[in-house]
């Protein structure tokens, strides 16, 4: 089974795709912040983390660079409210940039498609 | 002895003198006068003197005084001549100055200058040339000429003139008015030739300029000290070159000759010209340098319009950004709660949750709903804020209303909150709405996003004509950066809803008229300041946005 990680600072969001993900089979953790992220991330591996952007007074862009360094194995996408960071070069290390939607149909595809590429 | 005399024949009536003429009658009755001025030069006396007897002494004596009173006579008479011809050219010199001093414009000067060489109201001379220094191109240039190209053209002009009875100055202005292009070009072919480089030592143009002195050319065609060539160019045997400096600066050169009439030049006409050359140097220096400056000042105009243009339009891009941010902000804002209830819904639909998730699902979707409640305020608080509403207010009322109402939410926070109030505080002038929006987002910003803060304290005061409303909080201290970034407004896209509008508020207070400054507190912490003046004033005037 899958697993996916998602970092999102509004409880409603990480309680949304929490659900939805995991009724689409996949084992979900959620993390608020970057530190409860990282220590998820001390503790497991994760196949693909689903990252915002915008976390109160930190930027997942920050997170994102540390994940490409030290994740080589794992798939990130950039999930988030602001279409506009799709042209900030820091974004273009993340796998794929989807923009928040009530039609999480995106999302879940662009999860499929990048475990496909992993060969998961 | 029978005397011829008037004076002195009793058969002849002194009103019978043949020298006295229309004008004079008041020498009939001024004997003394009539002698002086009529009486040694007429033929009569003269006869009378040499009846008188050869050894009579006083025969030689009267007629060599005679003589030299009429010598001296006629040397007294060439001085006054000579005086009042100079007085004439003082005068003259005078007015030319005076009109070349009062303007400012080269080809009005040039215009004063050529007619007071040309005309015969001034020196009367046939043709002028002038040659300017040109100091980028190291020449002396032909610059501009005045005169008749050709005896019939000569004729003309003068009949013209004459019948128009101008003085000098109304000819000079009819010049500059009508005729100033159309001579420039008449002479064109000649004042191209003329032009000399600054370094041909030997020419003579150069030599008048470096010897500073006017040169009288005779016989221009076999004079060895001049080029042939500028005798062929002026086609006459004499004329003055004069050179025109001003502060020791080589303004030009003034040529002139007699090339119609060929009347000679006289080296008193050289020193009268000499005299002229002055003040013309000085306007011609006065007038290019005025003329260049005008330039810098158009130069310098359009500068300062490019300027004003590049700042309107950079205000312009920076509103435009503003409103950007906004969007986005609101864009941002809406989309995250509608994310949410969406989603929800959605699952909802799915009709395969459980009755506690679809009841998690509609608490979400409520709390969301909420969510975009308060940014749909905090949108409409913004579009308040262009249309203010001032009145006089009570600033503790304000502070403890504020107060009252974020206690509970800060509390919920985990931070207590308390309030002081100075205690004569005046009436304020304020927008209450606004002041209130401001001092509720500084309370939400302290109690949510500070780090470390446990409790707040919001404070009035006054200080002088300023009156203040003050959040203390006793967080972490704030680095400079932190601060400057806290206030800058719109430097990071900011999420509404949530109270963390501080920029949104400093842009609002700043157009208020008011200040807002966080500083550190000197007991820990830190202190948000929202700074009004408490009198209506100039500086009340809303900034339109």
């Amino acid at each position: 089974m899958a697993r996916v990680l998602i970092v999102d600072d509004e409880a409603s969001i990480r309680l949304l795709y929490s659900q939805e993900l995991a009724d689409e089979g996949y084992e979900v953790d959620a993390a608020g912040t970057i530190a409860e992220a990282l220590a998820l991330l001390g503790e497991r591996s994760y196949d693909v983390a689903l990252l915002d952007i915008k976390l109160k007074n930190e930027s997942g862009l920050d997170l994102l660079q540390q994940l490409v360094k030290e994740r080589h194995d794992m798939a990130v996408i950039l999930s988030t409210a602001f279409s506009c960071y799709r042209d900030d070069f820091s974004a273009w290390l993340a796998d794929s940039y989807v923009v928040k939607s009530s039609d999480m149909q995106e999302l879940k595809d662009e999860i499929k498609r990048l475990l496909g590429r992993k060969g998961r | 002895m029978e005397f011829e005399c008037c004076w002195f024949n009793a058969g002849r009536s002194p009103l019978d003198c043949p020298n006295i003429g229309e004008g004079e009658e008041y020498l009939y009755t001024s004997h003394r006068k009539r002698l002086v001025e009529k009486c040694l030069d007429c033929p009569g006396f003269q006869r009378d003197l040499m009846g008188v007897a050869e050894d009579n002494p006083l025969r030689q004596i009267v007629a060599t005084l005679s003589e030299e009173y009429r010598e001296q006579r006629g040397h007294l008479q060439s001085i006054s001549a000579f005086l009042s011809s100079k007085s004439r050219e003082i005068k003259f010199l005078h007015e030319l100055s005076q009109v070349l001093q009062t303007s400012m414009e080269l080809d009005e000067v040039l215009s004063v200058a050529m007619t007071a060489i040309t005309s015969g109201k001034g020196f009367g001379m046939n043709r002028a040339f002038l040659l300017m220094t040109d100091r980028e191109r190291h020449l002396l240039r032909g610059h501009i000429a005045v005169g008749p190209r050709n005896y019939e053209e000569a004729w003309r002009i003068w009949d013209e003139v004459d019948r128009s009875n101008f003085s000098l100055i109304e000819l000079s202005k009819e010049f500059y008015r009508g005729k100033l292009a159309s001579e420039k070009a008449k002479f064109q072919d000649i004042l191209e030739r003329l032009s000399v480089s600054r370094d041909d030592e030997g020419h003579i143009f150069n030599r008048a300029l470096r010897e500073r002195r006017p040169i009288l050319v005779e016989n221009a065609f076999g004079n060895p000290d001049l080029n042939p060539e500028l005798a062929a160019i002026l086609g006459v045997k004499q004329f003055l070159v004069m050179p025109l400096i001003s502060r020791n600066r080589s303004i030009g050169i003034l040529l002139t000759d007699n090339f119609v009439t060929n009347k000679p030049i006289t080296p008193r006409d050289m020193q009268s010209m000499q005299t002229f050359a002055f003040p013309v140097a000085f306007a011609i220096e006065r007038a290019t340098l005025y003329e260049r400056l005008q330039e810098e000042v158009e130069k310098q105009t359009e500068a300062n319009r490019k300027l004003k243009e590049q700042q309107e339009l950079i205000v312009r891009m920076e509103k435009m950004a503003v409103v950007g941010r906004i969007t986005a902000s609101i864009a941002h804002s809406v989309r995250n709660p509608l994310a949410v209830i969406g989603g929800c819904a959605r699952s909802l639909l799915k009709n395969s949750s459980s009755m506690e998730e679809k009841k998690g699902y509609l608490e979400t979707i409520v709390a969301e709903a909420g969510r975009l409640d308060d940014v749909l305020h905090e949108v409409l608080s913004y579009a308040d804020s262009l249309h203010p509403v001032m009145d006089y207010w009570d600033l503790n009322q304000l502070a403890s209303t504020v107060v009252g109402e974020m206690k509970p939410l800060v509390e919920g926070e985990g931070v207590t909150m308390e309030l002081g109030l100075h205690g004569e505080m005046p009436k304020v002038w304020l927008d209450y709405k606004q002041i209130s929006y401001c001092l509720r987002s500084v309370i939400n910003h302290v109690a949510r996003n500070q780090p470390g803060v446990g409790r707040i304290e919001v404070i009035t005061g006054r200080d002088g004509e300023s009156v203040f409303v003050c959040v203390i909080d006793d967080g972490l201290p704030l680095t400079a950066e932190l601060k400057s970034a806290l206030t800058t407004p719109f430097a990071a896209i900011e999420e509404l809803g949530l109270g963390i509008g501080l920029p949104l508020c400093k842009v609002i207070l700043e157009r208020h008229g008011s200040r807002f400054e966080i500083e550190d507190n000197p007991g820990g912490g830190s202190r948000y300041c929202i700074i009004l003046q408490h009198m209506k004033g100039e500086s009340d005037s809303w900034q339109e946005y």
